[in-house]
């Protein structure tokens, strides 16, 4: 690559990690706001997480006053690793964490949002973090990215799992300050609020810079970095036709069964390397064991 | 890097000695007097006497000591569906766990971070719960364990590659041990061994700088042997049946009845864990180092059959040298052209003093490039290390000391004879075994005399026998019906 804006994604594995074993409470004062038994702490297991969570940074990005917002404020530059795992441990608390600790770094993110403010250099338009309706974009492309992610690579929910699990996203958005009243709360609903922002998306420069850094990783050892060219491809295949075409990415053509399988066994061989990391295993076993006692009770 | 590290393992594992110590001790290699020649005598009567592997009691104090040594496993978080087993064990985990074990032998080789997360993965994989194990009986025999034995625990005694290990007590009263395979695992690996692009880049992440095609090949063909559990049986059969009445070794006998592809039963042992063998008196883990090298042996030079997992948990002991081999889930058999080369390389090296010949047989074997613009004695000099414990006759402790030399020999990637070396597919496999064997020995610092043992052994050499096991196994060697053809 010629001269990157970006520094490397020094430690985002481990940084990760350490996020959700430490979002994952030994000794729960309450079952936070999903729990066992929910869709969201189902989908939050699922293989696809990566494909997902990739997807649903591209879709983020298409909005000029979101990407502006992470451009001009974040250290997304100098330290993209730092800030995906920040907004990575934000969402495992919010997702795993007991109510109190749910409630705190939703508390967080509103502060820091206060201070992210100012003019989108593409379209001229101010913006604001805190404003709902750019929160709301955001929520809506994570909640949709995991939904489609899961169908395409990992155990796809029924369609009531489905409509069940955006609906218990709903609460995610009001803690980041959304209005309930605003957030879709069933697919359909989700589909129709994707389809009125498209009209407003673009991809900007910003936006075609931090997805090429993302999905070429220049700083990957070369071994790894084509096991992260599966979740690239996983990622760019989910796309909507649209999105794809904003970014000017080719058609990658259908997704054959065949390599479906290749990139969920890419997604396998990246979840094990997670599975190294110090405490993920005992998370994942801790939110196990609790998934049982109340299947039990 | 074309010249790997797996060369010198396997040409110093073949035939020589190839000894590892995971430990951070260091004992330097001591000789001793000659052992205690009354003492000798002694026990070869009592092993003699004991007349063969006989060490099982009645069937239900088998099963209840069995249950006693059970492994701890999280039954907690037991896998309740074939689901739970594809999301465990699916999307190339299963193959990352098999390559993981296998890896492990060879654990001086591996990245620490690899080696972390592969015995991560290890520990990821929960027993099955009571339902699905018996779900998997049913499906094969048509019948719940519980009609099907006269006793069933349902709960598991021991993790095993990719199933578990459950007591029992058949119907006609034989204590016998179930092993049980994950259901669904088996299409999921060989799926998964299909996606070759990946496998390739795996093994060069976890084993670096090491030919990936040939140990690729080698591992394919393992791993879809050692989910297919009726070859399993067969293995074991074969070497029940070969050591049959041999004074210190033993080995469970199958029950064809209960056996199939995803079910192996055999007869249930009981006895101590090599990890409490360290208690044991000095003398008695020389006894079980000395089964152990020569039922190694003995197996790679009669039956040409390396038998596979060397891992501490398959094997039991029961005082006296006798020791119980369990687990015959990764067999490497040799042909006869196979195993030419290993013999005339221990034999032109240790005992002919031929080096031009010990050269001709490396590059027969493929271990060494033809024409090689390395005089005789360099080649000599590099590889010797490898046989140093059987070069010469005398006693000699195996140590962790002498183990890290070894290996040091071979990561030394500046060595001269470096570039001319590389393993030959059929022989990848051996250096795992080797490694794990002599791990073992070194964990136990085992002193024998190993030439001597080696000679015993050797078809070319067939000396007497020269320790009081030798003397009983004598004894089970001449009661052998026609054995003439298999030392071929």
């Amino acid at each position: 690559m010629t001269a990157d804006p970006y520094a490397a994604a020094v430690g985002l594995v481990e940084r990760s990690a350490a996020a959700y074993a430490s979002s994952v409470p030994e000794h729960p004062a309450d079952d936070g706001f999903f729990g066992p038994g929910s869709v969201t702490w189902k989908l939050g297991a699922d293989l696809s997480g990566p494909v997902g969570g990739l997807r649903s940074l591209m879709i983020q990005a298409l909005h000029p006053l979101a990407m502006a917002g992470v451009d001009q404020h974040s250290h997304w530059r100098t330290d993209p690793a730092g800030r995906l795992a920040a907004t990575y441990a934000y969402v495992t608390t919010v997702s795993f964490g007991d109510r109190a600790a749910a409630e705190q770094v939703s508390a967080r993110v509103r502060r820091v949002h206060e201070h992210v403010r100012g003019v989108d250099t593409v379209t001229g338009q101010p913006y604001a973090a805190s404003d709902p309706a750019l929160l709301l974009w955001v929520h809506a492309a994570l909640v949709d990215s995991t939904l489609v992610a899961a169908r395409l690579f990992g155990t796809p929910p029924t369609a009531a799992e489905a409509d069940q699990y955006v609906a218990e996203m709903v609460v995610a958005a009001e803690l980041v300050g959304v209005p309930a009243a605003m957030v879709p709360a069933s697919t359909a609903r989700l589909d129709d609020y994707m389809a009125s922002v498209r009209p407003r998306l673009q991809c900007t420069q910003a936006a075609r810079e931090s997805m090429a850094y993302l999905l070429d990783q220049a700083g990957l050892d070369e071994d790894i970095g084509e096991i992260w060219r599966y979740v690239r491809d996983g990622a760019v295949a989910s796309l909507p036709d649209w999105a794809r075409q904003l970014y000017g990415y080719a058609d990658p053509g259908p997704l054959t069964g065949a390599r479906r399988t290749e990139i969920r066994q890419a997604l396998g061989v990246m979840d094990t390397v997670y599975l190294g990391e110090p405490g993920v295993l005992e998370a994942r076993q801790r939110l196990a064991l609790r998934t049982r006692a109340a299947r039990g009770a | 890097m074309k010249r790997s590290t797996l060369a010198a393992l396997v040409i110093g594992g073949a035939a020589g000695f190839v000894v590892m110590r995971r430990g951070l001790h260091s004992r330097r290699v001591v000789s001793r007097p000659g052992g205690l020649r009354l003492h000798r005598g002694l026990a070869a009567i009592q092993l003699v006497l004991r007349g063969g592997a006989r060490y099982a009691g009645s069937a239900p104090r088998l099963f209840t000591a069995a249950g006693e040594n059970r492994q701890r496993l999280r039954n907690d978080l037991a896998l309740q569906t074939a689901e739970d087993v594809a999301s465990t064990l699916g999307a190339m985990k299963g193959v990352l766990m098999k390559l993981g074990q296998m890896a492990s032998y060879v654990d001086e080789g591996l990245p620490p971070e690899v080696r972390r997360t592969l015995g991560r993965l290890q520990d990821s994989v929960p027993p099955m719960s009571a339902e699905l194990a018996a779900g998997v009986i049913e499906e094969e025999f048509g019948q719940p364990p519980d009609q099907l034995f006269a006793r069933w625990d349902p709960e598991p005694i021991a993790a095993a590659s990719i199933g578990q290990v459950h007591r029992a007590i058949t119907h006609d009263g034989r204590a016998v041990a179930v092993k049980v395979q994950y259901p669904g695992i088996a299409e999921t690996i060989e799926a998964d061994l299909g996606n070759v692009a990946l496998l390739r880049r795996m093994l060069r992440i976890i084993a670096p700088g090491q030919d990936v095609d040939a140990l690729l090949a080698e591992l394919r063909e393992r791993i879809a042997e050692e989910l297919d559990y009726e070859r399993e049986a067969e293995n074991q059969r074969l070497f029940a049946a070969f050591y049959d009445g041999h004074p210190t070794i033993g080995v469970p006998k199958i029950v064809d009845e209960l056996s199939t592809q995803r079910v192996v039963t055999s007869d249930l042992a009981d006895g101590t864990r090599f990890a409490e063998l360290t208690g044991w008196s000095r003398h008695e883990q020389d006894l079980a180092a000395e089964t152990i090298y020569r039922f190694v042996f003995r197996s790679l030079y009669e039956l040409r059959a390396f038998n596979g997992d060397p891992h501490p948990g398959n094997y039991l002991f029961h005082g006296g040298g006798r020791v119980t081999f369990l687990d015959f889930g990764l067999v490497k058999h040799f042909s006869p052209d196979e195993l030419l080369p290993l013999m005339n390389m221990a034999r032109f090296l240790c005992v002919e003093n031929d080096p031009d010949a010990f050269r001709r047989s490396l590059e027969d074997a493929g271990f060494l490039r033809p024409g090689a613009p390395l005089d005789t004695e360099l080649i000599v000099d590099h590889l010797a290390v490898f046989y140093d414990t059987i070069r010469r006759p005398g006693e000699l402790t195996i140590t962790g000391d002498y183990a890290s030399r070894v290996v040091r020999r071979f990561f030394d990637v500046r060595s001269p004879i470096a570039p001319y070396v590389q393993v030959p597919r059929s022989y990848v496999i051996l250096q795992r075994i080797n490694l794990g064997v002599f791990a073992l020995l070194g964990e136990l610092t085992a002193t024998a005399d190993w030439r001597a043992i080696a000679e015993e052994i050797w078809p070319f050499v067939q000396a007497p026998p020269s320790t009081p096991m030798g003397e009983a196994e004598a004894g089970w060697l001449a009661g052998r019906p026609h054995r003439a053809e298999t030392a071929a």
